[in-house]
C-alpha cells in the first residue's frame, strides 16, 4: 500500500486566554491517502480553523507529529516551513485572497515566483493552469473585473500551479451562491478524479461534505469518522 | 534575481496606487536632499571661485593697513613706504594707493565709481592688463591722466561717449584724459573693491586733489615660501620704528583663504543642518507611509506567506518599496539642489559647476534613508503572524 499523503498523530494545541488555558485540539489523528478527496466538517468553534492552519503549516502544534508525502515536518525555522508551504500545499480560501493589483495570470504565478522560477516559464505554466479551470479567457483581468466564482477558479489554479502534494481548501464555496458553489465543487471533483490530486476541504456544510469521497467530523477538538 | 525584479515592479505599482500619499511623504526627502545637494554644489562653486580669484592674483600678495586701534593721527607717508623694500628683503614690491567712492553722472545715468590714486606697481601687483592704451606710469606724476575699469568704460560707451581712449572724464571739477582701458577682472581676494568701476589716476595727483588725501592701503608682493608670521612681525616693527609707533594690520592671501574657508564651513553647517532636519522629517514621513502600507496590506502579506514567501522575501519587498520612494525623492531633490545652485551662481555672476560627487552623494543618502526608514516597517511586515495577517 502507498504511504499516506498526510499522516498526523496525536496533535494537540492549546491557547492561553488570560489566566485560563483553552484546549483547541485535543489529540487529533488523521490519515489522508494519495488522491483522496476528504472533507472535514465541523461547527464553528470546533477547532476546524486551527486544524486547517495546522495542516497548512501556518501553525506549530504543541505536541504530535505531522508527516506530509512521507516526510516528517520539522518545525525548525521560517525558511523550511515557507519552502514546505510553497511546494507541498496549495491553499484555497473562502475569500479567494487574490492580489487586487495583479492580473489573473500574475496571481496564479505567485507561488512559482517564490521558487525563483524564470518569469517566462511562470507565465507559461500559469496559463496552462488557468486553462485547466477554464479561465484562460480572463488571463489579463484583475480580480475586481471578475465574479466570485471566477475569482475562486483563479485561486484554485494558483493552488494547483505549483503541483503541490495536496490542496487545502477552507470553505471554498462559503462566499458563493449555491449554483456557483456547485460549479466549484464540480471542479474539485473533476480535478480529484482526472488529475488524482489529494484534497482536503474544510466546511461546515454537511451537504457539501457528503459529496466528497470521505468525510470526518471535528467536534470540540476531536476527530470522529463519519 | 527574478524575485527582485518582480518586487521592484510591484513596489512601483504599489507606490503608484497610493501616489498622493507617496508624494506627500516625498516632500521632506526632496527638501532634505535638495539642501544637501545645494550645499555641496554651492560650496564647490564658491571654492572654485575663490581659487580662481587667488590664482588670478597670486598668493604672494599682502596688504598693510593702519590698525583699527590706531587712533592718533598717524598717516602712511610715501617716503617711509618706499624705504620698506630696501630694508626688508622679503618684500619685493609695494603699491600704496588711496581710494574713495563717488558717483559719476553722465546725462541722466549714473554709476558708482571708485576714484583711486595708484602707482605703476599697482597694476603689476593686481595683475591688471589694458585692453587699450597703457597703464599709469611713474612718469605721469601730477598729470591729470586716468585709466578706467572695464565696467566704467562700458558705461561711458553706453551713455554716449564715442571716443573713450583719449576722451575725458570730469571728476571734482577736473578733467582727466583717459590713457588706458582695463580688461575685466574678478573681484574679491585682496584686490581693492570695485576695480572694474574704477578710474585710476597717478598717486601724486590723487594726493593733491583728494578731499582726504591719505594713503589707505599698501599692497606688497612678498618673496615666496617665507613664514608669514615672522614677516608680519617685521612689518609691524618697521612701522613702529619709522612712523612714530604707528600700528599696522597685515593681511595675507593665505589668511584670507583661511577666513573664506571658515565662512564656507559656517555656510555648509547651516545648510547641512537644514538638510539633516528635513531628511529626518522626511525619513519619518517615509516610515509612516511604509507603516500604513504594511497595515493596509496585512492580508496580502498573510497570503504571500501562505503561498510560500519567506520572512526575508516580505522584508525585501517592503524595503525595496521604501528605497524606491526615497530614491524618487532623492532624484527630485537633486534636480532642485542643482537648480538652486545654478541660480545662486547665476545671480552671483559666478561660474556654475556641476558637482557630480554631490549627485552621487544625493543618491547615496536617499538609499541610506530608504533602508534606514524602511527597515522597521519591513521587519514588522515580515514578522506578522501569517494567520492573523490573513484574517484581517
Amino acid at each position: 500500500m502507498n504511504p499516506p499523503m498526510l499522516d498526523i498523530v496525536d496533535i494537540r494545541k492549546s491557547y492561553r486566554v488570560g489566566p485560563t488555558e483553552v484546549k483547541v485540539l485535543k489529540g487529533i489523528n488523521l490519515t489522508v491517502a494519495k488522491g483522496e478527496l476528504l472533507a472535514i466538517i465541523g461547527p464553528s468553534g470546533s477547532g476546524k480553523s486551527t486544524l486547517m492552519h495546522m495542516l497548512g503549516l501556518l501553525e506549530k502544534p504543541d505536541t504530535g507529529t505531522y508527516q506530509i508525502d512521507g516526510a516528517r515536518v520539522a518545525y525548525d525555522d521560517d525558511r523550511t516551513l515557507s519552502t514546505l508551504r510553497n511546494r507541498k500545499i496549495g491553499f484555497v480560501f473562502q475569500q479567494y485572497h487574490l492580489l487586487p493589483k495583479l492580473t489573473a495570470l500574475e496571481n496564479v504565478g505567485v507561488p512559482l515566483i517564490y521558487r525563483g522560477i524564470k518569469e517566462a516559464e511562470v507565465r507559461k505554466r500559469s496559463l496552462e493552469y488557468l486553462t485547466k479551470v477554464d479561465m484562460q479567457g480572463r488571463a489579463n483581468h484583475r480580480p475586481n473585473e471578475m465574479s466570485g466564482g471566477q475569482q475562486q477558479r483563479v485561486a484554485i489554479a494558483r493552488a494547483l500551479v505549483g503541483t503541490p502534494s495536496m490542496i487545502l481548501a477552507d470553505e471554498p464555496t462559503g462566499a458563493l451562491d449555491t449554483k456557483t458553489g456547485e460549479e466549484i465543487m464540480d471542479l474539485f471533483h473533476r480535478l480529484s478524479r482526472d488529475e488524482g490530486i489529494t484534497m482536503v476541504i474544510i466546511t461546515h456544510n454537511p451537504g457539501l461534505a457528503e459529496q466528497c469521497g470521505r468525510y470526518v467530523k471535528i467536534i470540540d477538538g476531536m476527530i470522529y469518522s463519519a | 534575481m527574478n524575485l527582485f525584479q518582480i518586487n521592484f515592479r510591484e513596489a512601483f505599482r504599489s507606490l503608484w496606487g497610493s501616489r498622493q500619499r507617496s508624494l506627500l511623504a516625498l516632500i521632506g526627502i526632496v527638501i532634505g536632499i535638495g539642501s544637501v545637494i545645494g550645499m555641496v554644489s554651492i560650496g564647490t562653486i564658491v571654492q572654485q571661485e575663490a581659487i580662481r580669484q587667488f590664482k588670478d592674483m597670486g598668493v604672494d600678495i599682502i596688504t598693510i593697513r593702519k590698525s583699527f586701534s590706531e587712533n592718533r593721527k598717524a598717516e602712511f607717508s610715501l617716503d617711509i613706504i618706499m624705504k620698506i623694500t630696501g630694508e626688508k628683503r622679503n618684500i619685493l614690491a609695494v603699491a600704496p594707493y588711496l581710494t574713495s567712492g563717488t558717483e559719476y553722472n553722465q546725462g541722466r545715468q549714473k554709476i558708482s565709481m571708485e576714484k583711486m590714486g595708484v602707482t605703476a606697481s599697482f597694476f603689476d601687483l593686481n595683475k591688471l592688463h589694458v585692453n587699450q592704451g597703457r597703464v599709469v606710469s611713474d612718469l605721469d606724476q601730477h598729470r591729470y591722466f586716468c585709466v578706467v575699469g572695464a565696467e566704467l568704460a562700458d558705461f561711458l560707451q553706453k551713455t554716449g561717449t564715442t571716443k573713450i581712449l583719449g576722451g575725458q572724464i570730469t571728476a571734482d571739477g577736473r578733467a582727466y584724459t583717459i590713457i588706458g582701458v582695463l580688461n575685466s577682472v574678478a573681484e574679491g581676494g585682496l584686490r581693492p573693491y570695485g576695480m572694474n568701476r574704477a578710474m585710476m589716476i597717478p598717486l601724486s595727483t590723487a594726493l593733491r586733489t583728494f578731499q582726504n588725501p591719505e594713503i589707505n592701503t599698501i599692497m606688497a608682493r612678498i618673496a615666496p615660501h617665507i613664514p608669514i608670521v615672522q614677516l608680519k612681525g617685521d612689518i609691524e616693527d618697521f612701522f613702529k620704528k619709522r612712523a612714530r609707533g604707528m600700528q599696522v594690520e597685515v593681511t595675507s592671501a593665505e589668511e584670507l583663504i583661511e577666513r573664506m574657508k571658515k565662512q564656507m564651513q559656517m555656510f555648509s553647517l547651516l545648510l547641512g543642518s537644514i538638510g539633516s532636519i528635513a531628511l529626518i522629517v522626511g525619513g519619518i514621513g517615509v516610515m509612516n507611509v511604509m507603516l500604513i502600507s504594511v497595515s493596509e496590506r496585512r492580508s496580502e502579506i498573510g497570503l504571500r506567506r501562505a503561498l510560500g514567501a519567506q520572512q526575508s522575501d516580505i522584508q525585501s519587498q517592503f524595503l525595496i518599496e521604501s528605497i524606491i520612494l526615497c530614491l524618487m525623492g532623492g532624484l527630485i531633490g537633486i534636480l532642485l539642489g542643482i537648480g538652486v545652485s545654478y541660480l545662486f551662481a547665476f545671480f552671483s555672476k559666478w561660474q556654475f559647476i556641476m558637482s557630480y560627487s554631490s549627485i552621487a552623494l544625493g543618491f547615496g543618502v536617499s538609499t541610506v534613508v530608504g533602508v534606514f526608514c524602511g527597515f522597521y516597517p519591513a521587519r514588522t511586515a515580515a514578522r506578522l503572524d501569517p494567520i492573523k495577517a490573513l484574517r484581517s
